[in-house]
């Protein structure tokens, strides 16, 4: 291989520039082995394509203040990648230079996050590959190295929670029990080359790329106005930022532990209003956790139910449309939602109840027949017995 | 004129009646065993009736096979209850050959000159299978549809004519629409002219040759005549089998309303195939064989061999009265019998175990 025969060199020297301390050496083997699987090196690039030739035969690593500029090379270079890829993104640097990462690289402070800290030096694969350190299912453990270690965020007066928090999410139950890889994950909403925290006035966008109909609610509702008044981060208030909880109806309400409680206190008008919402809420779930039950029920006791479970499905939707409507902060919309899902749930209800007397009906019949049967066996086993004898 | 008389000019009634009057069966401690053959005859009058009503609604394509069925279960008057008595009939049925089958078997039934009554009755316990795999996939629901696909599958390991029988009973390559149609052509048409007339024959030679006496009981009464008495058809052995027939219906009513015949979900061809999909229960023992034949068996094909070792067994069964003359050789039928009875139990049971999640 080409790489092996670029010289009898036996170390690529990575000196790193960080304050204080070197990143350790790579060795030969090792990077020459991690670079056989390496998206540049299937694609027939060498060694000498990033590194610089040292004396005697050695490759030295670029300072890390370079690296971004070496990689930017070819891969800003839209002439020269659309040779590997037609479709591929030649923005990286741009966007790096606008993250908190490449501002404070370009200050000169090799602490700061660069390519090779992402994708690895020597063994950089696709994004879709799921080996990849920032695919899906890894990325966040790869912001983790670094924003989820204290010692590293110290520095810079940054909280070293937010992967931590992460973990304990809705989103990351998606996407690590689901394995729905669509679920958010640190560059869903922080960006990725990009990287920066979204401000008070932005995070609601965030949000909206995954739940715009919740975003178009809330920023047609007046609460927009009065957040943005108070300079608190619309959706946050609520939901949080990195540990999103999956919302419950017991969001809703003026008690303790609820979350309108932060603000609203059961004397004022608004707390009636939220008072009357969670009444709502809390009887649609019971309607339909009980038309749920009973349908199961008639089902195990082997009864036919597709029509109740139609209107079961349809009082689940209402139910989806009424949580959603929450957050237009608006009664008679919700209201309307929350009935057809009432309704609904009485149509399953109803079906169930109705599959029930049926079955009653069945096992009454069955009763009925099995009384008219014995007797009739009875009598038929009396006269048998009253038989003559037969003749030998 | 009275009906009779009328009847009786036209009629042979009297001579029929006056024959059942002057027939007698055998009465001793295993006679029991002889009402097996009335009940299964009685489970396919069953099946014939129920049958006939759910053709009134079935439709047998795969756009509407399903929905018939559900229109069925949810719609027609007592539809439920015709379709889990046809369900639950077509089991006991099987159940019921299978006793009966097996107690001829060790009862030595089949011996001279019952040979053509045995043979008869065999085939009439493969067509029953046969009514239970093409009936099978009728609904279609995912588990039929899937266990239709592997049983069709297990065809193909017959060498030269393997691909030929699969694309046969499947009327394609793979399980469609027309393996619906055909099977259902099968179930409906040609399987019940053939036991139709098979049933005739086998009870023209029960009448013509009477209930058999077992060798042991046989003996018995050579020494002592009483110890084999025999009780008449009218009415004392008529009123027995209408006592058994009574108690089937029973019990097919308290199936039939505690456990209706599930559905299932509509079958999806291209959706993959669930875990746990096996047969019914008959063809369990011969699923879970096939489960442990090594890949190749003296360099065969080890599905083929167990395949080939089946048929052969099957084809062995259905000429036994032409292969076994001697005492000697019927008791070692009846070992072999007993060791088959075992085998096909414990394979059934293992099938069961390793369905249990």
């Amino acid at each position: 291989m080409r790489v092996r025969g670029c010289g009898t060199a036996v170390v690529l020297v990575a000196f790193a520039l960080l304050a204080g301390h070197a990143h350790a050496q790579t060795t030969f083997e090792a990077a020459t082995a991690a670079f056989k699987d390496d998206v540049h090196g299937q694609a027939g690039l060498t060694c000498a394509g990033c590194h610089a030739t040292g004396g005697s035969g050695t490759y030295a690593a670029p300072p890390r203040t370079a690296v971004a500029m070496r990689c930017a090379s070819c891969h800003s270079d839209a002439a020269f990648m659309r040779k590997f890829d037609p479709q591929v993104r030649v923005d990286q640097l741009l966007q790096y230079q606008t993250s908190v990462h490449g501002r404070r690289m370009a200050a000169g402070d090799p602490r700061a996050a660069t390519c090779t800290d992402c994708h690895d030096a020597h063994g950089v694969r696709r994004v879709r590959d799921p080996r990849s350190p920032v695919a899906p299912l890894n990325v966040v453990t790869t912001c983790g190295r670094c924003h989820g270690d204290p010692v590293r965020m110290a520095p810079f007066g940054r909280s070293a929670a937010p992967p931590g928090e992460w973990a304990a999410s809705v989103h990351a139950a998606a996407l690590v029990a689901r394995g729905d890889t669509s679920a958010p994950t640190c560059v869903s909403c922080h960006g990725s080359h990009g990287a920066t925290p979204p401000g008070v006035e932005s995070v609601a966008n965030v949000c909206a790329q995954c739940h715009l109909r919740e975003a178009e609610l809330f920023r047609a509702s007046p609460k927009r106005d009065i957040f943005d008044a108070i300079g608190q981060a619309e959706c946050l208030v609520c939901h949080g930022n990195h540990r999103i909880a999956s919302p419950g109806d017991s969001w809703v309400g003026v008690e303790e532990g609820a979350v309108c409680e932060q603000c609203h206190d059961a004397a004022s008008a608004s707390g009636a209003a939220i008072v009357a919402t969670r009444r709502q809420l809390d009887e649609l779930q019971t309607a339909v956790s009980g038309a749920a039950a009973l349908l199961t029920r008639a089902e195990h006791a082997g009864m036919l139910v597709d029509e109740g479970r139609l209107a079961l499905q349809l009082a689940r939707e209402h139910q989806v449309q009424s949580r959603v409507l929450v957050h237009a902060f608006d009664a008679a919309p919700f209201s309307k939602a929350a009935s057809e899902g009432l309704a609904a749930a009485g149509q399953a209800q109803d079906a169930g109840e109705a599959a029930m007397r049926e079955l009653r009906f069945r096992r009454q019949g069955l009763a009925v027949a099995t009384l008219l049967i014995l007797a009739f066996l009875l009598t038929l086993w009396a006269k048998i017995r009253r038989l003559p004898a037969p003749p030998a | 004129m009275s009906l009779r008389a009328w009847l009786d000019e036209r009629l042979p009634l009297s001579d029929v009646i006056d024959t059942l009057r002057h027939k007698r069966v055998p009465h001793h401690r295993y006679s029991v065993w002889y009402y097996f053959g009335g009940a299964t005859l009685f489970l396919f009058l069953i099946q014939v009736g129920t049958g006939a009503l759910l053709l009134l609604y079935y439709r047998p394509s795969a756009a509407e096979a399903y929905e018939s069925v559900q229109f069925i279960v949810s719609r027609v008057p007592f539809g439920w209850l015709v379709r889990s008595i046809h369900a639950w009939a077509a089991n006991l049925m099987v159940a019921s050959a299978f006793a009966h089958l097996f107690s001829v078997l060790f009862l030595h039934a089949y011996r001279r000159p019952r040979e053509l009554t045995w043979i008869s009755g065999f085939a009439l316990l493969l067509l029953t299978l046969a009514f239970g795999f093409t009936g099978y996939l009728l609904p279609w629901n995912e588990v039929s549809f899937f266990a239709t696909r592997v049983g069709t599958d297990i065809a193909a390991s017959i060498p030269l004519v393997g691909e030929a029988l699969v694309r046969f009973l499947r009327g394609g390559d793979d399980v469609t629409g027309a393996t619906l149609t055909r099977l259902f052509g099968f179930h409906v048409a040609i399987l019940p002219a053939i036991a139709t007339a098979l049933i005739a024959l086998h009870l023209l030679l029960v009448q013509r040759h009477g209930m058999s006496v077992p060798p042991s009981v046989e003996a018995q009464a050579s020494a002592d005549p009483r110890a084999v008495r025999s009780i008449p058809f009218l009415p004392h052995f008529l009123l027995r089998d209408l006592f058994a027939w009574t108690a089937v219906v029973a019990v097919l009513a308290a199936l039939a309303t505690f456990y209706p015949w599930e559905l299932g979900a509509k079958a999806d061809p291209f959706a993959p195939a669930p875990a746990g999909i096996r047969p019914e229960w008959y063809f369990l023992w011969a699923f879970e064989t096939l489960k442990h034949v090594p890949p190749t068996v003296a360099g065969l094909n080890g599905e083929f061999v167990a395949v080939a070792m089946m048929g052969a067994g099957a084809v062995g069964a259905l000429l036994l009265p032409l292969l076994v003359a001697s005492a000697r050789a019927r008791s070692v039928v009846t070992w072999i019998g007993a060791a088959a009875l075992l085998f096909m139990g414990a394979m059934t049971v293992l099938a069961l175990r390793a369905g249990q999640p």
